[in-house]
């Protein structure tokens, strides 16, 4: 069965782009969650729409599941890794890795599923730097059209990549083409496929966000004009508590969108862990780290328990000076906060950090957090809350305790909208301890039951817990995505298990 | 990683070194996104955390290594992107040098390799050597097709024209008030590439109020031995410059070894390392420390202002591997070329190396000419009117396949401050860009503070 289909697929694309080695499926089978390891019956890699559907439909004539990456930089949600083993890996980012249009007057790029935040800002400065690209602080060879379908996030006004993302063309299941939007219109010329939202009929982009439906392989995604100065503005609260202040001033400053990036409300140890190790640990640990580890981590780097980040756009530093005085006339008012002026956070790493993905500069600053902990383990746990104070230090206590109970340390980004901030908690640990991972594993399941007890829902889950996520979703809700994909994808070839569905 | 080595092999402190360095690789896989060969391959043992794999099985085995790990080790650029990229901080520079000291020692190569190998290892290093090299190449052109097939790429390489200067050992004296002491790394084969790389260094040094020295005794850094497992070689040209930079700073004095050759700068800046299980470790850590870019220098003590009768250049910047990746200075050239009158514009997938990594494009030259003409490709994209770099190697790769004028970033520094015209740029046609126009900022208005949500603006 599986022969038949190398041998369909190397005579429809070419052998060279089939790899079956041995190092090679056990590296695509390789992630950071508990779980383990899943290897892949083999790589594939398509160079065109045209024969990801020649795959797709050989799959479905030999009953083999694909599972498709972009560029597989999905470290703590599942890197390469397929959700079963045995499933082929359709790599995308190989070939399939072309800026195909960049429109300079409509500010929109159209893109493959291999390009990614480094190879977009690279074009877009050569291109004279009239453009800016929302980035995350994530690895820059990320892929922007798997991240926008995975509801990945940025920190600048376009933040919200997949509703900055316009226009799809996908394969289904059944290896037909769909295109979405005003490209759904027959015929080749289309001028409102990457600009218009809303076409007629159905909006049904929305259905390949975070499902098994089909495979994207081609996306508009819109650009901001680069502003000429980008001024950050930096705050740190002394007490975990602050946390409710912090989130109330946020909420206030973004329902009028009068700061136009997000705010990211980060603490202790997110922001340290981002330079270094964690001092405290050592192999077996049982425990999270200390008060007093936590406090001598704060007075070395010289923060406090949360620092909140955002930035200014305009015509030039000079001129964001007075929205720079209201900003530090609103974090000032208790008294509690200290402001750090965005020259002085320049020579701050962790800062730095905030000050490239505000200004849509990829870069590699926030992956030392992988390292607070040795051995490799790595997962994300993406809860929200609303943007208020209270529940934001009601939700604040419940991830503390747990992760105080599984011995983990409490690691968090909030990233603040007007309405909602998304609650980037990280579990950094060592994978090759069996009692540690096991751990990690009970720590992410308590988070995920204790935050649906809560009523939050988590807005993206590492692979290993799709199943338990669809399982906490309500019956309608459950069956609705069954019954799409048994109408786009009846064989169920396209990463069956994925998200939960199929 | 988890390793495998027996007590024994721990006890020989390369081995601990290579195996706590093992330990740290927990295969994320950023590495490899960013590495040239992988890229270009999709081949799991063609990337660093494919090679640390082979690395690991190679050392804790007893046998000679596997010619298949050999050729998967030797195409490795040791450009280092990985290690920029890597989330664990591997130290992947130091293991893949242990590793290529331990083929050079445990696998017998065929001959025709050995031959270059040993060739280039011992004629490289040695200035006049290499100048009689390379005239007896372009000698040897004609009837290339009847040498073997292995010296071919090394006789392609060859410029057509090269600008030799060898220094002697001296002392340049400081334009007006002493501000500093150094002592350049004249180096060994870019002085017979590129004797204008010194020359403009020293005018640029001197003109900013250093003495610079040209130490006897000093020579090559031991970069190119290093690089090709021939650890001996490469610790006794470090240890010679160790000795001749100690004697000049115990005497009058030195502030900075002053490198202008970025390959050459991330050796020296890792002179502690390589001498440090020698009587040498506590000077070369001393020099290592001191150790700088000419532009890390010279940013340091400010540029002078240029001259303004120049024409406004756009010079696309290329960051060499070593420079980027090995010492991480990406901004003092930037900003230097931008305080010098130029528009400075980046090379699209700057992390990317160009192929020239030493003398990788001499032993590895399919994959060298792969990557030139890709880099080149995108240096192309930006139209530029010159091309700086940093780093003698890459401006002899470089120069085979971009359009545009090259220079090192010194030459173009020297020129903006009243030095000659770079011979790069002789004979072309130079014209100015429009200068950017300064934003007018508004007055800073008084600041209300913020009542409620719905209110804010």
């Amino acid at each position: 069965m599986a022969e038949a289909f190398f041998n369909e697929v190397a005579a429809t694309i070419g052998a060279e782009w089939i790899n079956r080695s041995e190092e090679t499926l056990r590296r695509y089978g390789e992630n950071t969650m508990p779980g383990g390891d899943r290897r892949p019956l083999g790589v594939v890699y398509p160079g065109s729409t045209a024969e990801v559907q020649a795959i797709v439909r050989a799959a479905n004539r030999h009953g083999v599941a694909l599972y498709p990456v972009s560029t597989g930089n999905n470290i703590g949600l599942g890197s390469r890794s397929a959700v079963h083993a045995g499933q082929v890996v359709l790599d995308l980012g190989r070939r399939m890795n072309r800026i195909l249009e960049i429109d300079e007057t409509l500010a929109f790029a159209v893109v493959e599923p291999g390009v990614s935040y480094q190879a977009m800002y690279d074009e877009l400065v050569r291109r004279g730097d009239k453009f800016m690209v929302d980035v995350t602080s994530g690895p820059p060879q990320g892929g922007m059209l798997g991240n926008a379908l995975d509801k990945g996030a940025g920190y600048g006004p376009y933040f919200d990549h997949f509703g900055f993302s316009c226009g799809m063309e996908v394969v289904l299941g059944n290896g037909e083409v769909l295109r979405t939007g005003d490209g759904a219109l027959q015929g080749s010329e289309l001028p409102n496929w990457h600009v218009s939202k809303y076409s007629f009929g159905p909006i049904l982009d929305g259905l390949f966000a975070q499902s098994n439906f089909g495979i994207v392989t081609r996306m508009g995604i819109w650009l901001l004009p680069r502003p000429p100065a980008v001024r950050s503005f930096h705050f740190t609260y002394p007490d975990d508590d602050d946390l409710a202040e912090i989130v109330d001033i946020c909420r206030a400053l973004k329902l009028s969108n009068f700061v136009p990036t997000l705010l990211r409300v980060a603490n202790d140890v997110y922001l340290c862990g981002s330079e270094h190790p964690s001092p405290d640990y050592s192999p077996g640990d049982r425990a999270p780290i200390s008060e007093a580890g936590r406090r001598a981590l704060r007075e070395k780097d010289g923060l406090g328990a949360w620092t909140v980040s955002g930035a200014f756009y305009g015509p030039s530093m000079a001129a964001l000076e007075p929205q720079i005085e209201r900003v530090r006339a609103a974090f000032g008012k208790s008294g509690k906060a200290t402001y750090i002026p965005h020259e002085e956070a320049l020579g701050f790493h962790a800062l730095q950090v905030a000050i490239n993905a505000c200004s849509g500069v990829p870069g590699v600053g926030e992956l030392g957090l992988l390292k607070w902990r040795p051995g490799g383990g790595n997962l994300w746990f993406l809860p929200g809350t609303p943007m208020v104070g209270s529940i934001a230090n009601e939700c604040q206590r419940i991830s503390r305790r747990i992760y105080a109970e599984h011995g983990m340390d409490y690691m968090i980004m909030n990233v603040c909208s007007a309405r909602f901030a998304r609650g980037l908690h990280v579990i950094t640990f060592d994978r090759e301890n069996p009692d540690e991972n096991a751990r990690a594993n009970a720590c992410y399941e308590a988070l995920a039951r204790a935050y649906a007890e809560r009523g939050i829902f988590v807005g993206r889950a590492p692979l290993d817990y799709h199943a338990l996520h669809m399982g906490q979703a309500m019956p309608a809700f459950r069956d609705s995505c069954t019954a799409i994909k048994a109408a786009l994808d009846p064989a169920g070839v396209i990463a069956p298990g994925r998200y939960g569905i199929g | 990683m988890q390793t495998d080595f027996t007590a024994a092999q721990l006890r020989d402190p390369a081995i601990r070194e290579a195996a706590d360095i093992l330990g740290t690789c927990v295969h994320y896989g950023f590495c490899t996104n960013t590495c040239p060969t992988y890229v270009l391959s999709r081949d799991e043992n063609e990337s660093p955390r494919g090679r640390i794999d082979l690395i690991r099985e190679m050392l804790e085995s007893e046998a000679p290594p596997k010619a298949q790990t050999v050729a998967h080790l030797d195409s490795c650029l040791s450009c280092l992107s990985c290690m920029t990229t890597c989330a664990a901080k591997v130290d992947y520079a130091h293991l893949i040098d242990r590793a290529r000291v331990h083929v050079e020692r445990r696998h017998r190569r065929p001959l025709a390799e050995r031959a270059l190998r040993a060739l280039l290892g011992f004629v490289l290093p040695r200035p006049r050597l290499f100048q009689v090299a390379l005239a007896l190449g372009r000698l040897g052109r004609p009837i290339q097709g009847l040498l073997p097939s292995r010296l071919r790429p090394v006789l392609a390489m060859i410029p057509e024209r090269t600008q030799g200067r060898i220094l002697a050992p001296q002392v340049f004296e400081a334009e007006g008030e002493r501000r500093a002491r150094v002592a350049l790394l004249a180096g060994c084969a870019q002085q017979v590439l590129d004797g204008n790389i010194n020359t403009a260094t020293i005018r640029l040094l001197t003109r900013h109020g250093c003495e610079v020295v040209v130490a006897a005794g000093a020579g090559c850094c031991g970069s190119l031995t290093l690089h090709m497992g021939r650890e001996e070689e490469a610790m006794a040209a470090a240890a010679a410059n160790v000795r001749s930079w100690m004697r000049e700073r115990r005497g009058e004095g030195l502030d900075a070894v002053i490198v202008n050759a970025s390959g050459c700068g991330t050796t020296v800046k890792d002179y502690g390392h390589l001498l440090a299980r020698t009587e040498l470790a506590g000077e070369a850590r001393e020099v290592a420390g001191i150790a700088r870019d000419v532009t890390e220098f010279i940013a340091g003590i400010g540029l002078r202002p240029a001259a303004p009768e120049r024409p406004r250049l756009r010079v696309t910047y290329h960051d060499a591997c070593s420079m980027q990746h090995g010492q991480r200075v990406t901004r003092p050239p930037r900003d230097l070329l931008r305080a010098a009158g130029f528009e400075v514009v980046d090379v699209p997938e700057k992390h990317f190396c160009c192929g020239s990594a030493g003398t990788y494009n001499l032993l590895q030259p399919a994959t060298a000419e792969t990557l030139g003409g890709r880099k080149a490709g995108h240096i192309d994209s930006t139209a530029p009117d010159v091309v700086a770099a940093g780093n003698i190697g890459c401006l002899t790769q470089l120069r085979r396949y971009v359009g545009a004028p090259m220079a090192h970033t010194v030459e173009l520094l020297d020129w903006a401050t009243g030095g000659p015209l770079p011979p790069a740029l002789a004979g072309v046609a130079l014209q100015s860009r429009p200068a950017p126009q300064p934003e007018e900022a508004p007055a800073a208005a008084a600041a209300p503070a913020p009542n409620d949500d719905a209110g804010f603006w």
